[in-house]
């Protein structure tokens, strides 16, 4: 993929995707130097496509038109790729059955087909969420697998999902799916929105 | 030949073995068996056969198989049943049991035994052809998913076993076996090999807990809710959950088997259709509830069937509850004795508390309200704003704002955090609006409908995520009277006599300043409410727009517990 070394583009998508953030950040996301994607972004700055502060990155509404322009000839080759897309299937299935289990680590059923707050006391009840999600975790290794062998950058994420389900697994609770850290939702739903964005399609919201 | 007793447990009441040696579920079962209760008839492998197995290089030792024949024909002897064929065929469930529960080990695999002929013998007891085939489409199913490792689809209504196994064969290129011993054989090696799985050495790495342990095996006889219309299957509480009233509350599904309740495809009955059908077994499981509440002196939730008018219990756990069922019942059952009021206290978490006592849309508002939009009420609470479609413009707002979107993606998370609540037009309780405004704690509605973002633009609006009701205006909220909801006022007066702080309207003298004390924690949270305590505090000042009660709740929660240690050290 010629694109691949278009650090701007990457660094913008990877922006895109955090929808606001530090270089450091975004390096994480798309796998390159700090001070590249550093430069990156001050040139989308320049050329009016992100907006910048106190070291903190926006993408600018043009910069979403320029990116959503350039998507489809920056990811040709992933797109056109029946692996990618057979791949995406498999992360589809896994992504359902994690946002049921996202929603059982929340909220509890309960009698009547009603749900009551996790308060985390019945530790049998959380140990059994947690290896529901360690065998998603195994089968997203796999898919993460298949994806990186195409797109090197995306097997990034599998070390950010590894690191939040270690500390899932480790009790702390917050990890599974705090909207505020890289929880294992977190990490999750930006590859949902990488792969998206790279595939061009539209996120469907189970119903 | 080993004798059975050496290598495999008897489950049958006569003893109560501990759980270092049986397992926590072994345990439990020779435990309700002692009580006289009426549990499907099992049999364990110890732990210790565990570290057998891989000592043994991962295989099971002859003697061990062995035994395991012989207890077999001991539950075909006591239930008059045949495992893997026969008249009337025994099926059995094998589960795991550690002492203590950890995630990566092989939970549960049902129906073992189940094949062509024994799918026949059953469709011919049952009367119901299509419940024989979904029984052995489901231990397919299952198989192929925790002893295979297959990632399967759900089967489909038409599936047939054969489909299933093509599934499986599909995915894993592995065979799910016909014959009812190999079958027991893989699922018991299976659980033993999760001991050692990766996810379950991590989890042990983590807890510091030891590799040289090992986990039990299960062996029980299956009962069928299926065999014609005395059988059936079903769940009984101890207590109401939602409300906490103290009668037995409970659903029926005559001609039912196990899943089907939990699994919510099929619509239960109340439980006083049992009563009317069956008065002997409702009688029979009204009294074993109430044992079991006195037994573990908390409510109990039990999964039961009843076979040919034959009642088993087959599980019993602490009930989940509701908010206000947990006030009721911690002070129902401290006032009928069962429990202390410091046990009481402990019943409820200060969330809990915080929950009953919410500020909630006062009922003339909302009926004065127009509701501009009806969806699914993903994230429980009240709060209203300014509607704003977009992320940024929430996050720019310097008043109170709703976000609402179509739906969300990662994008909007800093608008979801800067929003006090959040619409949504698509997506439902698993959306990932639902998912993240429960872990912010923003009230939400989801799932409105199409275009409604647009026509609420810039309106004030008031939403209620515990309803899934949309208001326009800004809603007056009234607090709840504690003598609205049973037993709220008694729980409030015995956390108030056990607090060793006191919540006090404003921070005068004698409050603390949580800087001076060397603690800048938040009193609301167990560390800071100990650190508070701790530091000889006496009196800290009531958070704002929040009832004192949960305070008081985590001050004498954590009293207790910092005596519970004391005595121990």
């Amino acid at each position: 993929m010629s694109s691949a070394t278009d650090t701007e583009l990457l660094a913008l998508h990877g922006l895109a995707v955090k929808k606001a953030g530090t270089p450091a950040a975004v390096a994480a996301v798309i796998g390159a130097e700090e001070g590249e994607v550093e430069a990156a972004l001050e040139a989308a700055v320049a050329a009016g496509r992100a907006a910048g502060a106190k070291g903190t990155f926006m993408v600018a509404p043009a910069g979403r038109e320029w990116l959503d322009a350039q998507y489809p000839e920056a990811f040709a080759g992933f797109r056109a790729d029946p692996a990618a897309t057979e791949t995406y299937e498999r992360f589809e299935k896994i992504n359902r059955e994690l946002l049921a289990l996202f929603t059982d680590w929340q909220m509890i059923p309960a009698a009547g087909g009603e749900r009551v707050p996790n308060d985390h006391s019945d530790a049998d009840y959380d140990t059994g969420v947690i290896d529901r999600l360690g065998a998603q975790h195994e089968r997203a290794e796999r898919a993460l697998d298949s994806f990186a062998a195409l797109e090197p950058r995306l097997g990034l994420y599998k070390e950010r999902l590894d690191e939040a389900y270690d500390k899932a697994l480790a009790g702390e609770v917050e990890w599974v799916s705090g909207a505020r850290i890289d929880s294992y939702h977190t990490v999750w739903f930006e590859l949902h929105e990488d792969l998206l964005r790279m595939l061009g399609r539209e996120r469907e919201e189970a119903p | 030949m080993t004798a059975v007793a050496d290598r495999v447990v008897v489950l049958d009441g006569s003893s109560v073995p501990d759980k270092e040696v049986v397992g926590n579920k072994g345990r439990s079962i020779a435990w309700m068996l002692s009580l006289g209760l009426p549990v499907p008839p099992a049999l364990c492998l110890p732990i210790e056969e565990c570290r057998r197995f891989h000592a043994n290089g991962g295989e099971l030792d002859a003697d061990t198989w062995s035994a395991v024949l012989a207890g077999v024909a001991g539950l075909e002897e006591r239930s008059g049943r045949t495992f893997g064929g026969g008249e009337r065929p025994l099926l059995v469930s094998v589960r795991s049991g550690a002492a203590v529960s950890m995630p990566g080990m092989m939970d549960t695999v049902l129906n073992l035994g189940i094949t062509e002929e024994v799918e026949a013998s059953l469709a011919r007891l049952s009367g119901d052809a299509a419940f024989a085939r979904q029984t052995h489409c489901r231990f397919v199913h299952q198989f192929g998913e925790t002893v295979l490792k297959a990632h399967l689809d759900e089967p489909a209504a038409d599936a047939t076993p054969a489909t299933v196994r093509a599934a499986v064969r599909a995915d894993t290129g592995e065979e799910v076996p016909t014959d009812p011993h190999e079958q027991l054989r893989a699922v018991i090696k299976t659980v033993f090999g999760s001991w050692s799985s990766r996810r379950a050495k991590a989890y042990r790495k983590h807890w510091g807990i030891a590799e040289d342990g090992g986990t039990a095996v299960v062996i029980q006889a299956m009962a069928f809710g299926n065999l014609g219309e005395d059988s059936g299957t079903g769940v009984l509480f101890s207590r109401n959950p939602l409300s906490g009233d103290p009668e037995p509350y409970g659903e029926w599904l005559p001609h039912g088997q196990g899943e089907d309740v939990v699994s919510g495809t099929h619509d239960p009955l109340p439980l006083s259709n049992l009563a009317d059908s069956m008065p002997a077994a409702h009688e029979r499981l009204l009294a074993a509830a109430k044992l079991l509440e006195r037994e573990h002196g908390d409510v109990q939730d039990i999964e039961f069937t009843v076979e040919r008018g034959d009642l088993y219990l087959l599980q019993t756990r602490a009930a989940k509850r509701s908010p206000q069922a947990a006030v009721r019942a911690a002070v129902d059952l401290a006032e009928e004795g069962a429990i202390d009021r410091a046990e009481a206290l402990r019943r409820v978490t200060p969330e809990q508390l915080a929950t009953v006592l919410a500020p909630r849309v006062s009922a003339a508002a909302a009926a004065a309200a127009e509701v501009v939009a009806r969806g699914v009420a993903a994230c429980p609470g009240v709060a209203g704003g300014v509607a704003v479609d977009d992320s940024d413009a929430a996050c720019a707002a310097d008043g109170d704002v709703v976000l609402t979107r179509p739906t969300t993606s990662p994008e909007d998370v800093s608008g979801m955090i800067a929003a006090r609540a959040v619409v949504t037009e698509r997506g439902g309780s698993t959306s990932h609006a639902a998912v993240v405004t429960r872990a912010l704690g923003r009230p939400s509605v989801v799932g409105v409908g199409e275009g409604v973002t647009a026509t609420l633009l810039g309106a004030e609006l008031t939403v209620d995520g515990s309803a899934g009701v949309v208001y326009r205006g800004i809603l007056a909220t009234e607090a709840v009277d504690p003598a609205s909801v049973p037993g709220l006022e008694k729980l409030i007066e015995w956390a108030r006599e056990a607090s060793p702080v006191e919540v006090v309207a404003d921070a005068g003298e004698g409050s603390i300043d949580p800087e001076a004390v060397g603690t800048s924690d938040d009193v609301s949270t167990p560390e800071g409410a100990r650190a508070a305590i701790a530091a000889g505090v006496t009196s800290v000042p009531k958070l704002p727009g929040q009832h004192e009660a949960a305070l008081l709740l985590r001050f004498a929660q954590e009293k207790s517990n910092l005596e519970h240690e004391e005595e121990s050290s």
